[in-house]
């Protein structure tokens, strides 16, 4: 067998071998790649710089822990973003494992009364509600009776500040959701954007990414954020470099190396099919 | 009077009166002056709340076909007996550490031993599932895509302009990159997504008149009734 | 100093993410030990969050009044018809929540899908200007292009399987499939960078990138040698053992 026909035929696992050095190397001794920025982030930085004072925003965690990889960056980006501004955030999710890495991650890591926001009066954490597209529709008419306990205090939500006057959809100004997956961009879509014309934006991992596509020409989506290398350019925008920049530098020779593997496999491909013919 | 109740025409029932609990008040709506809220309107809201109640307590069906089927084979020493012995263990001590009742056994989401499996355990274990999926696109990559006809080139040359695209070290180096992989992700790509979206959604009308009709049974088998 | 539990969590988090690994491989005993805890897990742990839901509902709006009272112990009745599902004799029962449940999922969908999914995309579609005379490239060339190639990927689904198909579809036929094969490959590029980036998160929890635990790295190479050894040598015990007749 000649090497190119070695090469077509190589054990996989020496693939796999490559990939955990094209992705250990630059984590360890960091390239300090460029990154340069470009539309989506900057649409993302945008939409959240322009939320008005005074805003309701929904802050959903819509993603399995499968992904916190990808979408927990953005997640704490964003909402370190928008403890900045002076607006209401109401933490809700519809994903079981969001309102879990929103508890049990996210607020260990990062405490918003340094940013001098009182929970309860700037903003609460809600909780999950089973039931997908049926629960997102209950909390858009009656959002105290679906929610009816915080989720850290487990006091009951009509008690607190925040949702003196927010009772339905129609109180809300903006969606922001990180989501993996169903329930996720469809059913706010179906359940808020449709009947209450509430404003959604969508961080995303990158499988979802090429169905946000129609949404946003048609705009129903106002930004999307998709997959880590956005993340990471949105992480220099906002001047806060964590966890995606720290990674992007691995994204950019684990793609090198899948792009030199394709380019080779094909040449193989087509020297072994001359040989053959 | 079991008879009765075993006929399919029950369930296909209830799926049309809450299905057209949901659809009909949206689209017939009134509002008088002393603003009554319409009666169908509040009906189908307090019955959203109340079917997530159901929802909610389904959750035991996946620890009990988990508990009977790994059960059977630690009783028969089935192959591999000792990890389904692992599996229950874990099923059983996850399921009792998150119930919220009695609160005085301080049990629930906040309990250290839930807490620690999720967060240590199950988090790590989910995570790295997906993780190596990363390997097997690499190698099927390398292995399968080939650019054996137009169409296969066409995929070739477009996909690998998206993994070019969405990675730095290439868009810094050659801009152009970035802007042709966004041309296939603004146009091509959402002219797919569109065609998709609408055919979706032709797809859940047609289910749903079918349904509405009693004509669609998928969801009703099993049983062997 | 870092608390004991939680570098014993940090010690489980190296040992389960390696044993996940080494199906690379291939197929052995630490993979199975770590697919068998994640099965058991990923059972167990929806049951805390649907039920804190079920208790906060309980002291929530359903014991305000006795019809609400009521309204609660009808849906844990009818709760009760999910498990008939273990029955054989009954199982028919267990067809009625889920009819209820099915018949309020589709609803609630149809309701607002055909504005949602169709008329706004439609729209979106018919609006699309085709002469942008400021900006001929890209927005005029972006914009035709768009008007193309949508309506023939939308031919192409509609007359997939007919049994009669227009003249002009071979051409169509043509057009849409290359549309789509460009839709697949971005796909496939988006796939790419979720997959890896997936591995990257993995790989900075091995490695102890900040915010992850520094002491994760030593354990990492220990437990990656100990697990690599032990497979590898196995594998070699099993080639130098003599073949028995």
């Amino acid at each position: 067998m000649s090497f190119i026909e070695k090469l077509q035929n190589i054990d996989r696992r020496w693939l796999y071998l490559l990939a955990w050095i094209f992705v250990l190397y630059p984590l360890i001794n960091p390239l300090g790649l460029p990154v340069p920025i470009q539309k989506e982030s900057t649409a993302w930085n945008k939409a959240v710089n322009d939320i008005p004072d005074g805003s309701v925003v929904i802050f959903s965690c819509m993603f399995s822990i499968a992904s916190i990889p990808e979408l927990y960056p953005m997640t704490i980006a964003t909402f370190s973003h928008l403890l900045t501004k002076n607006c209401k955030i109401i933490v809700a999710t519809f994903w079981a494992d969001g309102a879990l890495v929103f508890d049990q991650t996210l607020l260990k890591q990062f405490d918003p009364a340094k940013y001098g926001k009182v929970y309860g009066k700037d903003w609460i954490d809600l909780g999950y509600v089973p039931g997908a597209e049926t629960a997102m529709r209950a909390f858009a008419d009656d959002m105290v009776n679906t929610f009816p306990k915080d989720y850290i205090n487990s006091q009951p939500t009509g008690s607190y500040e925040i949702m003196k006057n927010i009772k339905t959809a129609k109180d809300v100004d903006i969606i922001v959701s990180f989501e993996s997956g169903t329930p996720g961009v469809g059913e706010w879509l179906r359940q808020w954007n449709t009947p209450y014309g509430t404003k959604l934006i969508v961080g995303c991992s990158g499988v979802s990414a090429p169905g946000m596509a129609p949404y946003l020409q048609s705009g129903q989506l106002s930004a999307n954020l998709p997959g880590l290398t956005s993340t990471a350019e949105y992480e220099l925008l906002i001047k806060r470099p964590a966890l995606a920049v720290a990674g992007v530098d691995a994204v950019s020779m684990s793609h090198l190396l899948v792009v030199l593997l394709v380019i080779l496999g094909n040449v193989g491909y087509f020297a072994t099919r001359g040989r053959k013919s | 009077m079991s008879n009765v109740l075993r006929r399919i025409e029950i369930p296909i029932a209830l799926t049309i009166i809450f299905t057209l609990l949901q659809v009909i008040p949206y689209y017939f709506r009134w509002e008088s002056d002393t603003k009554l809220v319409d009666p169908l309107d509040s009906a189908a809201g307090i019955t959203s709340q109340w079917v997530l109640l159901v929802v909610a307590w389904s959750i035991f069906i996946g620890v009990i076909s988990l508990i009977q089927v790994h059960g059977k084979t630690v009783q028969k020493r089935g192959k591999g007996w000792y990890y389904s012995i692992i599996v229950l263990a874990t099923c059983i001590v996850m399921t009792i550490a998150g119930l919220p009742f009695p609160k005085e056994l301080g049990l629930g989401i906040n309990n250290p031993v839930y807490t620690f499996l999720f967060n240590n355990v199950q988090s790590p274990l989910s995570a790295t599932v997906f993780a190596t999926i990363a390997f097997f696109i690499t190698s099927a990559a390398y292995r399968s895509f080939r650019a054996k006809n137009i169409e296969a080139t066409i995929v070739l040359v477009a996909g690998l302009l998206l993994v070019m695209s969405n990675a730095p070290l290439f868009t810094a180096t050659v801009p152009l990159i970035k802007t042709i992989g966004q041309w296939i992700y603004d146009i091509p790509n959402m002219a797919t997504n569109r065609a998709v979206t609408i055919g979706a959604a032709l797809g859940l009308v047609a289910l749903a008149v079918r349904t509405l009709l009693g004509r669609e049974r998928g969801y009703l088998r099993g049983g062997g009734d | 100093m870092v608390d004991l539990l939680v570098l014993l969590g940090t010690y489980a988090g190296v040992f389960f993410t390696l044993g996940t690994f080494t199906i690379l491989y291939k197929e052995n005993p630490w993979y199975q030990i770590s697919e068998s805890t994640f099965l058991g897990l990923a059972v167990g742990y929806g049951v805390a969050q649907q039920m804190l839901f079920v208790r906060q509902q309980w002291e929530g709006q359903w014991s305000k009044s006795s019809i609400m009272m009521f309204g609660y112990l009808l849906a844990l009745l009818v709760s009760i018809m999910w498990y008939f599902r273990f029955s054989k004799k009954y199982f028919y029962i267990y067809r009625w929540p889920l009819a209820i449940i099915v018949g309020t999922g589709i609803g609630t969908s149809l309701r607002t899908v055909m504005i949602t999914q169709f008329l706004d995309q439609i729209r979106a579609q018919a609006l699309l200007n085709l002469w942008v005379p400021t900006s001929i490239y890209p927005t005029t060339i972006n914009n035709i292009c768009m008007f193309i190639m949508t309506p023939a990927v939308l031919l192409y689904f509609w007359f997939t399987g007919a049994d009669s198909r227009p003249g002009f579809m071979k051409y169509v036929d043509v057009l849409a499939r290359y549309v789509m094969m460009a839709g697949f490959g971005s796909a496939f590029g988006y796939t790419v960078l979720t997959r890896y980036s997936l591995f990257i998160g993995r790989a900075q929890f091995l490695l102890g990138i900040p915010p992850n635990l520094p002491e994760a790295y030593p354990v990492f190479i220990v437990l990656s040698l100990i697990m690599l050894g032990t497979m590898i040598g196995y594998d070699l015990m099993k080639k130098n053992k003599p073949a028995t007749k």
